[in-house]
């Protein structure tokens, strides 16, 4: 195996993510943790949730982004090492609706970072974060082949 | 002599002391007092009423924009009543004395008013931006009516300052004083905020938060929206406790229509209220599990939550987000087969419960971590004016639905549940029996609900006139004040959620404190937000800067 396709496969086999919440109302945030308890155990796909961006693959954002998180939003994601990926978890962080004409909110995070991954819902139920991550994984795996 | 009712007795405590400047009083519903008062009468009217209830605690301060003026109402909690004193100060000057000296917990409430609303309260030791960008222009206040949406400023470095607290510090003979700096980016659940910590080696000797990372605006929003588009807009303000927030602002239109709630309605909200406080105390207690190093107790709690989503998603039809209340009743009914069924389940959770409580009661690590830890005294937290379980483990009675009874608590069988010590142990343990409570709440409520309609038709116009709802959320008493103006839309929605009140106290708390104690001490306030994955700390003499993980902080655990 050569190294650059151990690289891919390991980035595969163990997606290391991180959280960052830009303003959601918390719902979706419970979410995503509930994904690491008993019933539904992300760690069985190897995802393991880390506390900085230096060591994260993906980055799961949730919520609309407010003016004063929007920079620090950028700032994450700008840490983060190459390749990085990120996942939309919910209706806010997509579009920003509810809060699309509030006027501390820009929007969704698309606005600041690009957006591989949308998980609609409000807030999108533990499985449908699961399938947007194995589809996350699957986008990774076509491009790099 | 017939005895005084209490809304008359906060009344006349006032027309007492400040007669000749009351321009109004009146008294709409039971419990709910309101009184004008002339400007600069405001000071002596709660001091007034502080000393008749000694008990007296502020809930919020809403300022209201009428055009010329702006009206500003101290909405403060007595004991028996909730007792409104508002006065006008003109927008052409809009100043105000302070009224922290008196009630220290107004303090984050004034600096509320004076970022959304730019009224100047005079004397106040702190007056600085609480929940706007610090990039944010000057003179330009979202909640004011004639507000220009284009005022919002330029997105800028400004925010990305290294905060300080109290300007140099210059006291340094040696030791290792820093600086520290927690947020706004953290692992998990919790909202991103920013804590700045004053340390002394280990010692935290002061900390000063910076809210508003998650502030979107919703009061404003609301103004431009339907009452009943406003159900689904609040029920957003938080995706935990969202059904204190439908229940409360559904409650408050009620009372401003003078809407008729089916019984049977006020009881299913109860059903899913409860649900809901479960929902919430279980996972504060697991994320507290982790947070003190023990992390299978927090996926245990965590596997036993689910139960109680799967009871709210099948009455509700959604896990997190109820939908459930609105207004003039609830939108899904109760079928017996279901009741039965979250009788059953909740039986199960009851016995679960006990195998909790002996590990929160006899297990070492809870013990060490959590017992004497981040005191709050009985005199400190009336003072903070602190609510819900925060307030209920230092001892002061503030159970909303036992002192302001609504939906259908005033039949319901319950005990408010009062902890003496004021530490973390405490606060925890309150929540632990809480759920308990809720529990028997619960199955109460399915035994007893009533036959008939669960929703009565609604008109989308609302009359002109003012409502205030509390309800006992998860974290404590939540508040919505409610004004309407004869259309469709209301003219001011105020919010004042649980963790507003109580993170103020957080100070008290943590002062003295080990570096390692501050997630589990900011745990046990069950903040809507959380600190810690990432800090960078500031050497002060040096300059030096260097980040610490949360591992690393939990590495340095005190040992004891």
């Amino acid at each position: 195996m050569s190294p650059v396709s151990l690289l891919k496969w390991a980035r595969l086999k163990s997606p290391w993510i991180l959280h960052f919440n830009s303003g959601a109302c918390n719902a979706c945030d419970i979410e995503v943790v509930a994904l690491l308890t008993p019933r539904y155990d992300i760690e069985r796909f190897g995802v393991l949730p880390k506390a900085t961006p230096r060591h994260a693959d993906v980055l799961i954002a949730t919520g609309p982004v407010t003016r004063q998180a929007a920079l620090r939003l950028k700032r994450i994601y700008e840490q983060m090492p190459e390749p990085k990926f990120v996942i939309a978890v919910g209706a806010c962080a997509s579009s920003g609706a509810p809060f699309k004409k509030c006027y501390n909110v820009l929007g969704g995070v698309d606005k600041v970072i690009p957006v591989d991954v949308y998980v609609p819902g409000c807030p999108p139920k533990p499985e449908s974060i699961l399938y947007g991550v194995t589809k996350l994984l699957e986008k990774i795996k076509e491009a790099e082949e | 002599m017939k005895a005084m009712s209490p809304e008359q007795e906060a009344v006349n405590a006032v027309k007492s002391t400040i007669g000749n400047s009351v321009l109004e009083s009146k008294v709409p519903r039971p419990r709910r007092v309101y009184i004008r008062v002339k400007p600069e009468a405001h000071r002596k009217a709660v001091s007034a009423l502080l000393q008749t209830f000694p008990l007296t605690t502020i809930s919020t301060i809403t300022g209201v924009d009428l055009g010329e003026t702006i009206e500003i109402n101290y909405h403060l909690w007595c004991g028996k009543a909730e007792v409104t004193i508002r006065t006008n100060v003109p927008k052409s000057k809009p100043e105000i004395e302070t009224i922290t000296d008196i009630i220290p917990g107004a303090s984050l409430y004034e600096r509320e008013v004076h970022d959304l609303l730019g009224i100047n309260f005079a004397n106040h030791p702190n007056m600085t931006r609480l929940l706007l960008p610090e990039s944010w222009p000057e003179n330009s206040y979202p909640l004011r009516k004639d507000w220009n949406p284009e005022q919002t400023g330029k997105l800028s470095d400004s925010s990305e300052k290294t905060p300080t607290i109290g300007g140099v510090w210059t006291e340094n003979n040696g030791s290792s004083l820093v600086n520290v700096v927690v947020g706004p980016q953290h692992p998990m659940l919790h909202e991103p905020e920013r804590f700045l910590f004053k340390l002394d080696g280990e010692i935290v000797i002061d900390v000063e938060p910076r809210l508003g990372y998650a502030h979107r605006g919703i009061e404003k929003g609301a103004e431009h929206l339907m009452f009943f588009q406003d159900v689904h807009l609040v029920e957003r303000v938080c995706g935990i406790c969202n059904v204190a927030h439908t229940t409360c602002f559904c409650q408050a239109v009620e009372m401003l229509g003078e809407i008729e709630v089916p019984p049977r309605a006020l009881y299913l909200r109860t059903i899913v209220h409860e649900l809901n406080r479960i929902h919430s105390h279980l996972l504060l207690l697991g994320i507290a599990g982790l947070e003190i190093g023990f992390e299978s107790l927090f996926q245990y709690i965590w596997r036993d939550r689910e139960t109680v989503l799967d009871l709210t998603e099948k009455l509700t039809g959604n896990r997190v987000m109820a939908e459930y209340s609105t207004i003039g009743g609830v939108r899904r009914d109760l079928t017996p087969v279901l009741g039965d069924e979250i009788k059953r389940d909740l039986r199960k959770m009851k016995s679960r419960l006990k195998f909790y409580r002996e590990v929160f009661q006899s297990d070492p690590t809870v013990e060490l971590r959590t017992k004497g830890i981040g005191m709050l005294s009985r005199e400190e937290a009336l003072k903070l004016c602190v609510v819900g379980p925060v307030a209920r483990g230092s001892g002061v009675r503030s159970d909303v639905r036992k002192h302001d009874p609504y939906a259908a608590y005033e039949d319901a069988p319950f005990d408010e549940v009062l902890y003496k010590d004021g530490d973390s142990w405490s606060r925890l343990m309150v929540r632990l029996d809480e759920v308990d409570e809720s529990i028997d709440i619960i199955t109460w409520a399915v035994d007893n609900v009533p036959s008939g309609p669960y929703r009565t038709r609604v008109p989308r116009r609302m009359p002109e006139g003012e409502a205030l709802s509390r309800v006992e959320a998860p974290r404590g008493e939540l508040i919505h004040y409610v004004r309407g103006n004869g259309t469709a839309y209301p003219e001011r929605v105020k919010i004042r959620s649980p963790t507003l009140a109580n993170i103020i106290s957080f100070r008290e708390m943590i002062r003295g404190c080990y570096v390692a104690d501050i997630p589990a001490v900011l745990v046990s306030l069950d903040p809507c937000f959380s600190c810690t994955d990432r800090m960078a700390f500031i050497d002060e003499k040096s300059g030096r800067r260097w980040i610490w993980t949360m591992n690393d902080l939990k590495a340095r655990r005190r040992t004891l």
